[in-house]
């Protein structure tokens, strides 16, 4: 589905040429945003509570069972009606009390008691207690449970139990400096909602039923989900009265909508933010906003292939990757590159170091330093036998992918390398790729606000876990091992940035770049602040005179 | 003609049987599983060995364990009670799911083919008159081009100019009624959800507008050149009278066959279309299925279809028979 966008923006363009209207003038303005204009973060300017946000959904959840649900979606319905634990400040990012009011952590950091708020109560009007939380965490750890994406991080957790009506602790098997994280950060689900029948099966995963300051009030299927503003939140009330998330699956028809005014709040496509939003009549109505998030997306060798297992090899296919072209032309300069697997705007990365930079000739040195030559004059590279043919492994519907792997291909053959491209269909590039049946993949992957790099480059992930690409390093597995025991983070940040120069030595990965969000809010919001993660649409706003919606 | 209808119910059986196996084997054996799909799009691949005990465990869950003979068999058995099971996505019953999406695919497809054969068959009976006119000719040159137009690309295009925002703000571009929708009276909701439908029925009915109406042109100018025709034109009748009463209502029985494949069709849904304007059908929800691995979904699409298809053979036949007196069922020597 994701392939066809694309077909649908050219065919706007095609039909732009030809008509050159005023609507699609050929402005660009990927450079121009409205950043600035966006309250200063933890001072939202102040309006009376009120008012309706509509708001995109790129894709419809398929449930809001917190505890079932896999889809990036759910996350953002729910996210103003089911809480956790804590919560990470939107500003400094560090943790504060949710629905715990305070914890306390033992010295040997293997258990975690969780003191509860006395005042929440679930939508239907039931008092919020440690049953409820210690029910969640079981529920999450039973087999009868489509919970298998969560259960994976909850391994480590030796015991998550009640100690008193308002007092939970969570026991780990060994110190690990994301512990708080997972203990705080279970989803919690109402205990007497959830507790008879099947759980998967539950009502509540089309009506939740949670204890956050939005109430769920409707679900249109495929069209759109609205909730309400929670009239007996415990804590600070929610600003607007009412979030309509609407389930639009067609970016043509998104833009279309916001200039209509019918839409509030959505992201928009590279080339939407650099060519088709400049006017002033777009202007007008909506702010425009772009900021990093965490994630990057990378080409990965397979290094257990003869030509990938040379890490001269890898290095020189980097320098191959003409990377500030592609970030340029490709992504219209809307992102960064990358150099590590780490979070660009975290203090784990390392700023001073510099992409390998696009060299031809650097990397025709180092691959004839690799014995990677050209000996029975077929045009392609060889070694002892084996022609330097692989195949580009790529997910249908990466628009991306697809244009880098064309500019890739015609590098490579410019240096004797044959690269073929093949696009499949996602269910099956995943089996791919987890049977190792590639010699090279592009992918991306999305990170935390921290992240460990246990699960992506220790060797014990290489043979089944998500080290696909065979990284072992003895010394790389050593510095992740004792960082996952460090609890101070400025020790991490020197153990992985020692770990970043590795990585960069051993290039596993070309790492390409760490992309931005781009989007647009309509302008009668205020109280709208741009936080390093985005936005928060909690605090946000309508003045009276700009509503436009009854309630 | 009772025993001809008892033969062709009773051949369903067997044939139903054949389709769903083929169906079940292609889906169960092809590539990428219901449970890796599930993880979202960076899980799927962080998986250490914990975590290929849990997809195990998720796969016994859905009975995926089993081997697919076994699998096949224990699907056969609850949908001949027409239980098509509980989605792997939602877990909801998959019928509550097609029955949710059903009644805006119909309505779309009921009205496009309505729409297509409104217009086609007299727009064919014309071409076939006024065969070599300029008039005509022109006539078939722009359902040539309708033809060749690609659905998505037409819906954008309409989207762009009608749709407001650059140029005319005629029609909604959006799901199938308009916010508030609930607050209308009757007629009110009527109009609204009719006034959402402008576009995505025609983009769903031009193209078959063409290849119909070009049929019908084809099967009067055939009755045309009939003898009856010549003796009734030969007798005096009038020109409107042999058109009409003769040769139109003969032409006509060609058109009759196709209805075997308008009745899938009305429940199939167009992915495209249903994508462009938002509109939650039959066609979405089996795509995605299908991108999901989502079986027990795109089993019950898989087999209601079939089960429609096979019935409008059936349908046709019959009708076929009804309306030409020279046909008649087998057995008579």
């Amino acid at each position: 589905m994701k392939k066809f966008p694309r077909l649908f923006a050219s065919g706007l363009l095609v039909l732009c040429a030809a008509l050159a209207p005023a609507g699609c003038a050929e402005a660009q303005c990927q450079d121009r945003n409205d950043n600035a204009s966006f309250s200063a973060p933890g001072g939202p300017d102040a309006a009376p509570p009120g008012g309706t946000l509509i708001r995109e959904l790129g894709a419809e959840p398929a449930t809001l069972n917190p505890v079932t649900a896999t889809d990036v979606y759910e996350g953002i319905v729910n996210g103003g009606i089911y809480e956790t634990l804590s919560r990470r400040n939107n500003r400094t990012l560090e943790f504060e009390p949710l629905l715990a009011r305070s914890w306390e952590i033992s010295k040997d950091r293997l258990s975690y008691v969780f003191h509860l708020r006395k005042d929440v109560k679930w939508h239907d009007g039931r008092p919020f207690t440690a049953d409820d939380v210690v029910f969640s965490y079981n529920a999450i750890k039973d087999p009868g449970v489509a919970a298998a994406h969560l259960q994976s991080y909850y391994k480590d957790v030796r015991s998550y139990k009640k100690i008193d009506s308002h007092t939970v602790r969570c026991e780990y098997s060994k110190p690990y400096f994301l512990a708080f994280e997972f203990c705080s950060g279970i989803p919690i689900v109402a205990k007497h909602v959830f507790e008879k029948g099947d759980f998967n099966k539950n009502p509540a995963g089309r009506k939740p039923v949670g204890t956050g300051p939005y109430v769920f009030e409707s679900w249109e299927t495929g069209r759109e989900i609205t909730v309400r503003k929670n009239p007996g939140y415990w804590g600070r009330p929610a600003g607007l009265e009412k979030i309509v998330y609407s389930v639009i699956l067609d970016p043509t028809v998104k833009l279309q909508l916001m200039r209509k005014q019918e839409l509030d709040f959505a992201s928009l496509l590279p080339l939407q933010w650099s060519r088709q939003t400049c006017d002033a009549s777009f202007a007008g109505k909506f702010r425009r906003a772009a900021y990093t998030t965490p994630g990057y997306s990378y080409i990965g060798w397979n290094s257990k292939k003869p030509y990938f297992s040379d890490r001269r090899v890898r290095r020189a296919m980097t320098h191959l990757v003409d990377r500030e072209t592609i970030l340029k032309k490709i992504l219209l300069g809307l992102g960064e590159t990358v150099t590590t697997t780490f979070f660009v705007n975290s203090p784990e990365y390392p700023g001073d170091v510099e992409p390998y930079p696009y060299d031809p000739k650097k990397a025709r040195a180092l691959l004839d330093e690799a014995g990677w030559k050209d000996t029975d004059g077929d045009g392609t590279r060889d070694k002892d036998g084996v022609e330097f043919r692989f195949e580009f492994l790529l997910p249908s519907g990466s628009q991306t992918g697809e244009k880098i792997s064309t500019i890739l291909k015609e590098e490579l053959s410019r240096s004797g390398i044959e690269m073929t491209i093949r696009k499949i269909e996602w269910a099956v590039f995943i089996q791919n790729v987890n049977e190792r049946r590639f010699d090279a993949v592009t992918l991306g992957w999305s990170l935390g606000v921290e992240t460990d790099p246990y699960q992506l480059w220790h060797s014990s992930q290489a043979a089944a876990g998500s080290n696909f690409t065979g990284f072992e390093n003895p010394r790389a597995d050593a510095l992740i091992e004792r960082a996952r025991e460090e609890f101070s983070r400025p020790e991490r940040v020197k153990m992985y940035r020692e770990f970043s120069r590795i990585l960069r030595e051993e290039q596993p990965y070309t790492f390409l770049f760490a992309r931005k969000s781009t989007v647009a809010v309509h302008r009668r919001f205020s109280g709208v602040a741009l936080y390093p993660l985005g936005f928060d649409t909690l605090e946000w706003s309508v003045p009276k005179a700009l509503r436009r919606y009854a309630r | 003609m009772k025993d001809y209808v008892l033969k062709r119910l009773l051949l369903v059986i067997p044939t139903m049987f054949g389709i769903t196996l083929v169906t079940f084997l292609v889906i169960q054996l092809a590539p990428g599983s219901p449970v890796e799909s599930m993880m979202p799009a960076d899980q799927g691949i962080r998986s250490d060995q914990v975590t290929k005990d849990i997809v195990e465990r998720t796969r016994k869950l859905y009975g995926l364990d089993r081997p697919v003979h076994e699998r096949y068999f224990v699907w056969l058995r609850r949908t001949v009670t027409l239980d098509f099971g509980n989605s792997y996505r939602d877990h909801r019953p998959v019928i509550e799911k097609i029955a949710e999406r059903l009644p805006v695919t119909l309505a779309l497809n009921v009205l496009s083919i309505f729409l297509v054969y409104l217009v086609a068959i007299p727009l064919g009976a014309w071409s076939a008159v006024r065969q070599r006119s300029p008039a005509e000719r022109a006539a078939t040159f722009v359902l040539f081009l309708l033809y060749s137009i690609p659905s998505f690309w037409m819906a954008v295009v309409l989207i762009y100019f009608f749709g407001g925002g650059y140029f005319w703000d005629v029609f909604p571009i959006y799901g199938v009624h308009s916010r508030g929708w609930e607050e209308l009276s009757f007629a009110g909701q009527a109009a609204d959800f009719l006034w959402h439908l402008v576009l995505p029925v025609f983009c769903l009915a031009y193209a078959g507008l063409a290849s119909l109406s070009r049929f019908q042109k084809g099967s009067l100018l055939e009755v045309l050149r009939e003898d009856y025709i010549t003796a009734a034109r030969a007798k005096g009748l009038s020109r409107g009278r042999v058109l009409f009463k003769h040769a139109l209502r003969n032409s006509l029985i060609p058109i009759v066959t196709i209805v075997a494949s308008i009745l899938p069709a009305m429940i199939g849904g167009s992915v495209i279309i249903e994508t462009i304007f938002s509109i939650p059908g039959i066609g979405r929800l089996g795509f995605e299925s299908v991108l999901s691995r989502d079986y027990p979904v795109i089993m019950a699409v898989a087999t209601i279809s079939a089960f429609l298809t096979l019935a409008g053979i059936l349908l046709s036949d019959i009708a076929y028979a009804v309306v030409d007196p020279r046909i008649g069922f087998g057995g008579r020597s």
